[in-house]
C-alpha cells in the first residue's frame, strides 16, 4: 500500500528538483525522450511518483538512472517544469538511498558537510605530515600506500554494502526471482555500459551526443587509466619513458576534459548545465584538480624541483584525499557504478519478463 | 452622402466581426462611424471559415449578412486597405493619422466583373486560402469580399495593362500614390482579433517540411463550401486521406517554443489555453466525417475544454459519430517513409502511461491564439497597456470587460484575449454601449 507525501517534494528540492510540480501530465517529456520505450518509459511516471511522493515506488526503480540527460524532455516542456532536472536529483536522493552511512544524504543536502569534510582532511594530512617530519620520501610512500587502501577500503566498506542495498531495493524486495543463468547474462550488460556508456550514444541530437559522449568516453578511460598508472605502476616512482608518458597523457586528458565540462557548467546554455548543485561542481572541479596536480608533480619530478616545491605535492595528495574518501564513497562518482548495475539490473527484469 | 469626412463619433480599427458588430451597433444608435480595416476586405478570420461550433452553421452565410449592412449602412465610412499611423488624444478627441494604400484601381468606378481577372497573365499563391492555390495578380480579394472591388498586387505585376485594356469603366490606375488622411474622433474601439500561431515556430510537429503536416486554417479552407478543391486533399500527394490526426495546443499553453527556435515577440511562449482549438477541431473532424465517411480521426488533446453553451454536447456528439480521442501531448513527429508522405506520432498516452507511435497520412495543427497588438504602439501621448499575454490590457476585466487603459478607448473581440466567434459579439456589443455612453457624457 502506497502513502502519499506531500512534503517529499520539499525534500527532493533540497537534492536540486526545480518547479516539477508545475508538471500538467501531457506527456510531453516521455514521447520526446529517446531512451524512453513501450517497456520503459520515463520521465512523467517519475514526476508523478515525486508529487506524489510515493517513495518506496522510486525507491524500487531503476528509471532515474536510464537517463543520461540530454536535456530535451526540459527543454520542451510545455510547462518548463524541468523534468530532467528532476531526475537528476531523483539520481542523487537514491544514491542518498542507496548509501548504508548516510553521509551521502548530509552532503548533499549541506554544503556545509561539504566543506568540513575538505578542512578535515587538509587538517589530518598536516598532522598526518608533521608526525613524518615533513620527510618527504615518506610521504610519497605513505601517498602511494594510501592510493591502494583508499581503494580497496572504500569499494569494501562503503560502495559494495551500497549496491547490495541498490540490488536489495530493485530486486529482491519486488520479489524478482532470477536464475544464475539470467544473473551470468546481465552481467556483461555491466561492464559494456560502465566502459563504454554505448546507451549515452541513443540520446537525440546525433552530433552533439556523439561529441559529448566522446568526451565521456575519455574522460572515464583516461581516469581508470590514470588511476592504474600510479596506483600499480607507480607513476611517481617509475623510470621507465612509456609509463611517465602514459601518465602525461591521461592525467592530461583529465584536465582538459575537466576543464570543458566546468565552462559548460559556467556557461549554463545546455538544459542539463542550468542547474548545478555543489556535488556537480565538486565532482569536475576536484576531477579537473587531480589531474592537474598530478600532472604537473610529475613534471617536476622530471624537472627536479619537486623538492624545493613539495607543497605542490602536499596540494596533490589533499586533493586526492579529498576525492577518494568523501567525492568516490559520497558523491557523485558513484554514478559510474550505480549506472552500469542499473543496467544490469534491468536486463534482468527484462530477461524475466521475456521468460514470462 | 452626409458624411464630414474628417469628423466621427467612432473609429473602429478593424473590420472583423468584431469591429463589424460595434460598428453597426454604434450606426444604428446614430453615430457616426469609420470603420478602418487593413485588408482589402472586411470579414476578419471568420469569412475564411468552413461552418461554426456548435451548431455548424455556414459561417459565410451568416457572416456576409453583417459584411453587407456594414458596408451599405449610411452612418458607416469603411476605410480598407488603410493603416494607422498615429492616434493623438488632445481635450478628449482623438487625433488620427491613416495612410490608404494604393489599390490601383479606383474603387468607385470598379463594379466587380472580373474581366480584368480573366485577361491577368500572373499568377500568385491565393493568401485567403492559405495559398493552397493560386489566383491572379488583380483580382478581388476573394469571391465573398466586400466591397467587391479588384485590387493590383503590385509586387507581382508586370504592367502589361492587359486589365487596363479590358476594364469597361476604366477603373484601372498604376499611378495611384498611398493617400495620407487625417481625422478626428471621439472615441475609439480596437477590434484588431488575433494572430494565429505560426507552427513553424514548433519545429518539432516539422510543418513546412512534411507537406502533409497542415494548420487548422488550412483544414478549414478544404471543407469550407467556397473550398478551393471540391474535395478533401492532401497537400503532399493530392490523395485522399484516410487517417487524419488533430494535434491540440500547437502554440498554447506551451512555454517551450523560445527554448527551441530562441525568438521573442511574434513567436513567443505562449502559457494560456486559446479556447477556441478543441471546439473548432471537434468541428471539423465532425465535418470530415460527413466529407470523408470512410476516413479515421483521432484527436490528441491535453484536455477537452468544452464550455460554452451546447459545447460539451457537441463534443459527445463527435465522439458518439466514432472521433477518437487520446489524452496525450503530441512530442514530434516524423516522415520515416518519404515515398508513402505518412507521419509518425509520437506520444505517451497518458491515461495508461504508455509511449506509443501512431501512423497517420494527415496531421492537422491545431494553431492557437496569439495577441495581435501592433495598434498599441500607434498611440502617442497616451499608453495603450497590454496584460501579461500582451493582449490588449482590460483595466475593469470583470465589471466593464470593454475598458482600456486610455478613457475614451475601448476594446471589442479578441484583441483582449482568445475568444470564440459569440463572446467576440457579445464583447463587441458591450464596447460599442460603453463608447454610445462616453460619448453622451462628453
Amino acid at each position: 500500500m502506497s502513502h502519499i507525501n506531500p512534503n517529499f517534494a520539499k525534500e527532493l528540492e533540497r537534492y536540486g528538483a526545480k518547479d516539477f510540480n508545475l508538471c500538467f501530465n501531457c506527456g510531453n517529456c516521455t514521447a520526446i525522450c529517446s531512451l524512453s520505450t513501450k517497456d520503459n518509459s520515463f520521465p512523467r511516471e517519475m514526476i508523478r511518483f515525486s508529487a506524489l511522493g510515493l517513495e518506496d515506488d522510486i525507491k524500487s526503480s531503476l528509471k532515474p538512472w536510464m537517463c543520461y540527460y540530454c536535456g530535451e524532455c526540459s527543454t520542451d516542456c510545455p510547462r518548463q517544469a524541468h523534468p530532467g532536472e528532476l531526475m537528476m536529483s531523483l539520481r542523487r536522493w537514491l544514491t542518498a538511498k542507496y548509501d548504508w552511512t548516510g553521509l551521502s544524504g548530509l552532503l548533499y543536502k549541506h554544503l556545509s558537510a561539504y566543506i568540513i569534510g575538505f578542512l578535515l582532511v587538509i587538517v589530518g594530512l598536516i598532522v598526518f605530515a608533521a608526525k613524518l617530519d615533513w620527510n618527504q620520501e615518506k610521504i610519497m610512500h605513505f601517498g602511494h600506500l594510501f592510493e591502494m587502501f583508499a581503494i580497496a577500503g572504500v569499494f569494501a566498506i562503503i560502495l559494495l554494502p551500497n549496491i547490495f542495498r541498490m540490488w536489495l531495493y530493485t530486486i529482491v524486495r519486488p520479489k524478482v526471482k532470477a536464475t544464475v543463468k539470467v544473473y551470468y547474462k546481465a552481467f556483461s550488460e555491466l561492464l559494456v555500459h560502465m566502459f563504454t556508456q554505448k546507451r549515452f550514444l541513443e540520446c537525440e541530437k546525433l552530433q552533439e551526443t556523439q561529441i559529448k559522449w566522446f568526451e565521456h568516453f575519455i574522460l572515464v578511460i583516461g581516469y581508470l587509466s590514470l588511476l592504474f598508472t600510479t596506483v600499480f605502476l607507480d607513476w611517481f616512482g617509475s623510470e621507465n619513458m612509456f609509463i611517465i608518458a602514459l601518465g602525461y597523457v591521461e592525467s592530461a586528458i583529465i584536465f582538459v576534459v575537466t576543464f570543458l565540462f566546468i565552462l559548460k557548467r559556467a556557461k549554463k546554455t545546455e538544459a542539463l548545465h542550468k542547474f548545478s548543485q555543489p556535488s556537480d561542481w565538486f565532482f569536475v572541479i576536484w576531477l579537473f584538480l587531480m589531474g592537474i596536480t598530478a600532472f604537473l608533480v610529475r613534471l617536476f619530478i622530471d624537472i627536479g624541483i619537486l623538492q624545493n616545491n613539495f607543497w605542490l605535492y602536499l596540494v596533490h595528495i589533499s586533493v586526492l584525499v579529498q576525492w577518494a574518501i568523501i567525492i568516490v564513497p559520497f558523491g557523485k562518482w558513484t554514478h559510474f557504478l550505480y549506472r552500469s548495475f542499473a543496467m544490469c539490473f534491468a536486463r534482468i527484469l527484462e530477461l524475466n519478463d521475456m521468460k514470462k | 452622402m452626409s458624411i464630414d469626412k474628417t469628423k466621427y463619433d467612432a473609429l473602429v480599427v478593424g473590420g472583423g466581426i468584431a469591429g463589424q458588430e460595434a460598428a453597426l451597433s454604434l450606426a444604428d444608435m446614430d453615430y457616426k462611424v469609420l470603420l478602418v480595416e487593413k485588408d482589402l476586405s472586411i470579414g476578419g478570420k471568420m469569412i475564411h471559415l468552413s461552418k461554426v461550433f456548435p451548431t455548424l452553421d455556414c459561417a459565410a452565410c451568416i457572416t456576409t449578412p453583417k459584411m453587407s449592412e456594414t458596408a451599405r449602412h449610411p452612418n458607416i465610412n469603411l476605410l480598407l486597405n488603410t493603416n494607422i499611423l498615429e492616434i493623438e488624444k488632445d481635450n478628449g478627441i482623438f487625433s488620427i493619422a491613416l495612410t490608404i494604400r494604393p489599390k490601383y484601381v479606383k474603387e468607385d468606378l470598379c463594379t466587380g466583373c472580373q474581366l480584368c481577372e480573366w485577361v491577368c497573365p500572373v499568377i500568385v499563391d491565393d493568401g485567403f486560402n492559405n495559398n493552397m492555390v493560386g489566383r491572379k495578380a488583380i483580382s478581388i480579394a476573394f469571391n465573398l469580399a466586400n466591397p467587391k472591388v479588384a485590387a493590383i498586387d503590385m509586387n507581382h505585376c508586370i504592367k502589361c495593362k492587359k486589365c487596363e485594356i479590358a476594364c469597361v469603366p476604366k477603373a484601372i490606375d498604376y499611378s495611384m500614390q498611398p493617400q495620407n488622411i487625417s481625422i478626428e474622433t471621439k472615441t475609439v474601439i480596437i477590434s484588431t482579433g488575433f494572430n494565429l500561431f505560426k507552427p513553424e515556430n514548433k519545429p518539432q510537429y516539422g510543418y513546412g517540411k512534411y507537406p502533409n503536416v497542415i494548420d487548422a486554417m488550412q483544414m478549414d479552407r478544404l471543407i469550407a463550401p467556397t473550398r478551393p478543391y471540391n474535395s478533401v486533399v492532401r497537400p503532399g500527394d493530392g490523395k485522399i486521406p484516410d487517417k487524419i490526426a488533430y494535434v491540440l495546443c500547437t502554440g498554447s499553453r506551451d512555454t517551450s517554443i523560445e527554448n527551441a527556435i530562441g525568438c521573442s515577440v511574434d513567436c513567443a511562449n505562449n502559457p494560456i489555453c486559446s479556447q477556441i482549438c478543441c471546439m473548432y477541431s471537434i468541428k471539423q473532424a465532425q465535418l470530415l466525417m460527413g466529407a470523408l465517411p470512410l476516413a479515421d480521426i483521432t484527436i490528441y488533446y491535453m484536455d477537452i475544454r468544452a464550455f460554452g453553451k451546447g459545447y460539451e454536447e457537441f463534443y459527445q456528439q463527435a465522439k458518439g459519430m466514432g472521433v477518437s480521442f487520446i489524452k496525450g501531448k503530441i512530442a514530434k513527429i516524423t516522415q520515416k517513409d518519404h515515398n508513402s508522405g505518412d507521419l509518425i506520432l509520437r506520444y505517451e498516452d497518458v491515461t495508461t502511461g504508455t509511449l506509443k507511435e501512431a501512423k497517420h497520412d494527415l496531421v492537422v495543427l491545431s494553431v492557437g491564439v496569439l495577441p495581435n497588438n501592433e495598434i498599441a504602439k500607434v498611440f502617442t501621448n497616451q499608453k495603450l497597456e497590454l496584460d501579461d499575454q500582451r493582449f490588449i490590457k482590460q483595466v475593469d476585466e470583470l465589471l466593464s470587460p470593454s475598458l482600456t487603459s486610455i478613457e475614451g478607448v475601448f476594446v471589442a473581440g479578441t484583441a483582449a484575449g482568445p475568444k470564440d466567434i459569440p463572446d467576440s459579439i457579445l464583447s463587441a456589443g458591450s464596447a460599442a454601449s460603453e463608447a454610445a455612453s462616453y460619448i453622451n457624457n462628453i
